[in-house]
């Protein structure tokens, strides 16, 4: 399978923090990437990195054998024109834990607005690809109303319907479930588990072991900006060559 | 209504009473033409000047009617005698009748017939005296009323686009946008509007630039609350959660078009009810451009209370006022409840 996303030597940093330090990151299409680790390593920031929601300091970021995103002046990285970034960010579905979606829409308008002022379709195409969109997510019957009246599990179906209705080449999810009281969690992950069975290349930050395990094909564990393991949920879970640092923060989850 | 006394009111009519008693006892006789009227008179009038008043109405209202034995002169001043005497003495219906006498034989005696009138005006009731001063009021307060509202339509329109401008110029990181919206915002909001005003329209023509009333208003008016307002459109937008900006940024859409169509409509909800408080000063201070020639409503109602002084021209501006303080709050009230429908379940 070809490369989608490969990362090469970035770096991000908050003045003299470090949170993402020298990364290399393939990311081969279909591919279900988790990353874990505890709080404050880096998965947001890196996760933002991979559509331009954060700006790096160094390294390269190649979408589909492309570097893209940044043009070199005067030695130092400088953001690509709003035009470049904004049909690359389109191109990749991004979910976050507060779902943000649009408070002011309704549920069908959230997921038709991104088509309509980003990909120029028309309000009746927008609205039948949005329809799809909140069929396969579940919420066929709730298009009307507006957020505020959504159970959370709800609200995070309609933003990945959101994204999907993009026509995104990956998806990345921040959390998707840790705002979510627990009896909603099992939606969400429905949901994202059948994108998965699609073939949607997926990079997913979670501290769900077992939503990790069960979807991932390649699980990361990321401490102080850095990758500290990386492999299949086989090598990663099985007991005997579990890595030292990655144990303890297993059983601290538990 | 206590405060709409009429200026020539109770204390006036005793004056003219008064006045009317010491014309009576001045005037001399008419003509002295002939036999028994003449005799009437004489003893009416010696009557009065002891004081015999109702002994004076009887005799003057002996006079007779012109005829073979009445004289047209002798008549019409007996009669006006009678007149004024039971004017006097406030027995108004009595001191119509008298000059409807003369008016009866005469028409035209203009002596009775603004008798006549001045006895219906000082009969009737204060409330008929206030109905006639607002009809009298009315047309010049609402004209310059209308000169208010077009002011404050104008500004309404004007201040909310030219705040938002000034807004996002002031967020923005580049110069030199952000320097001239602080620069606009700390001098528009930082001197009196009165000063704004005099510059616009007394000092700019010393600088060749000369403009009418109007357009000197509408500009110091309209920059004068596009500042004000730049300020709370600038709070509102960064009242809104980074997450919109992130969400919208993440499906692609551009800075213009995440304010266009995320933030922007967002903040409605949260600016309107200081807006409302922005528009609804604005319709008083409207009133300050009267000091530059313009004639709205308050300057209306001032010229008219310089020529009348009559408090009521006063009490219908307030009431003018209030109608389009109350209207404004409605309607806001309304927009508000409008724009707000996302947040209720
Ligand atoms: N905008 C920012 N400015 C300054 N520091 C930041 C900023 N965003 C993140 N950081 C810091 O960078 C480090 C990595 O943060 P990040 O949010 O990526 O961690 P995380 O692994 O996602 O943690 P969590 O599991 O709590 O979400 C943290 O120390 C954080 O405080
Ligand atoms: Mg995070």
């Amino acid at each position: 399978m070809e490369t989608i996303l490969e990362l090469k030597q970035v770096v991000k940093r908050f003045g003299s923090l470090t949170a993402v330090n020298h990364i290399d990151l393939k990311i081969k299409r279909g591919e279900k990437v988790v990353i874990v680790g505890p709080s404050g390593s880096g998965k947001s920031t890196l996760l933002r990195t991979m559509n331009f929601l954060e700006t790096i300091d160094s390294g390269e970021i190649l979408f589909e054998k492309q570097p893209c995103g940044y043009i070199t002046r005067g030695g130092n990285l400088v953001l690509d024109s709003q035009k470049k970034l904004c049909a690359l960010r389109s191109e990749i579905g991004m979910v976050f834990q507060q779902f943000n979606l649009f408070p002011h829409m309704t549920v069908l308008e959230n997921v038709m607005e991104g088509q309509i002022t980003v990909l120029n379709k028309s309000k009746a195409e927008a609205k039948e690809t949005a329809y799809k969109m909140l069929e396969k997510v579940g919420l066929p019957d709730r298009s009307s109303v507006y957020p505020i009246t959504l159970s959370g599990g709800q609200m995070q179906r309609v933003a990945i319907a959101r994204a999907l209705a993009m026509k995104p080449k990956m998806m990345l999810f921040d959390e998707p479930t840790s705002a979510l009281d627990p009896e909603l969690v099992g939606e969400v992950f429905d949901t994202i588990r059948s994108l998965a069975d699609e073939g949607m290349t997926m990079v997913i930050v979670t501290h769900n072991m077992g939503f990790a395990r069960e979807v991932a094909d390649t699980v990361i564990f990321m401490e102080q900006g850095d990758f500290i393991a990386q492999g299949t949920p086989h090598e990663f879970f099985s007991a005997d060559e579990i890595h030292p640092r990655i144990s303890e923060f297993l059983d601290k989850l538990l | 209504m206590t405060i709409l006394v009429n200026r020539f009111g109770k204390g006036g009519a005793l004056l003219a009473s008064l006045f009317l008693l010491f014309a009576l006892l001045a005037s001399p006789a008419v003509s002295s033409a002939g036999g028994e009227s003449d005799a009437i008179l004489k003893e009416a009038r010696d009557a009065l000047a002891l004081g015999h008043i109702d002994q004076a109405q009887v005799l003057f209202a002996q006079v007779p009617a012109p005829g073979p034995d009445g004289d047209e002169g002798e008549f019409v001043y007996s009669r006006m005698q009678l007149a004024r005497l039971f004017f006097s003495t406030k027995n108004m219906s009595k001191a119509r009748a008298s000059a409807e006498e003369i008016t009866a034989v005469y028409p035209d005696n203009a002596e009775a017939k603004n008798f006549i009138a001045s006895v219906d005006r000082s009969v009737r009731p204060e409330w008929r005296q206030v109905v006639d001063d607002c009809i009298r009021f009315l047309p010049s307060l609402l004209k310059g009323a209308s000169m208010t509202l077009i002011l404050v339509f104008f500004t309404m329109i004007v201040s909310p686009i030219g705040g938002l401008l000034i807004a996002l110029g002031k967020l923005s990181k580049t110069q030199p946008f952000s320097g001239i919206s602080w620069f606009i915002i700390w001098f528009f909001r930082g001197t009196p509007l009165l000063l704004q005003l005099f510059f616009i329209y007394y000092g700019l023509p010393a600088i060749g630039i000369t403009l009418s009333p109007l357009a000197s208003a509408l500009i110091g008016l309209g920059i004068n609350y596009s500042a004000y307002l730049a300020e709370i459109i600038r709070a509102g937008i960064l009242s809104i959660d980074h997450g919109q900006t992130e969400a919208a940024k993440a499906i692609g859409m551009t800075y213009s078009q995440t304010m266009r169509r995320v933030i922007i409509p967002q903040t409605y909800k949260r600016i309107i009810p200081p807006f409302a408080n922005e528009f609804i000063a604005l319709i008083k201070d409207t009133a300050l451009v009267s000091t530059i020639a313009m004639v709205e409503l308050m300057r209306a109602a001032d010229q008219m209370f310089n020529a009348y002084f009559n408090i009521t021209v006063l009490v219908l501006a307030a009431f003018i006022y209030l109608i389009f303080t109350t209207a404004f709050t409605l309607l806001f009230e309304k927009i508000e409840y409008k724009v707000g429908v996302y947040e209720r379940r």
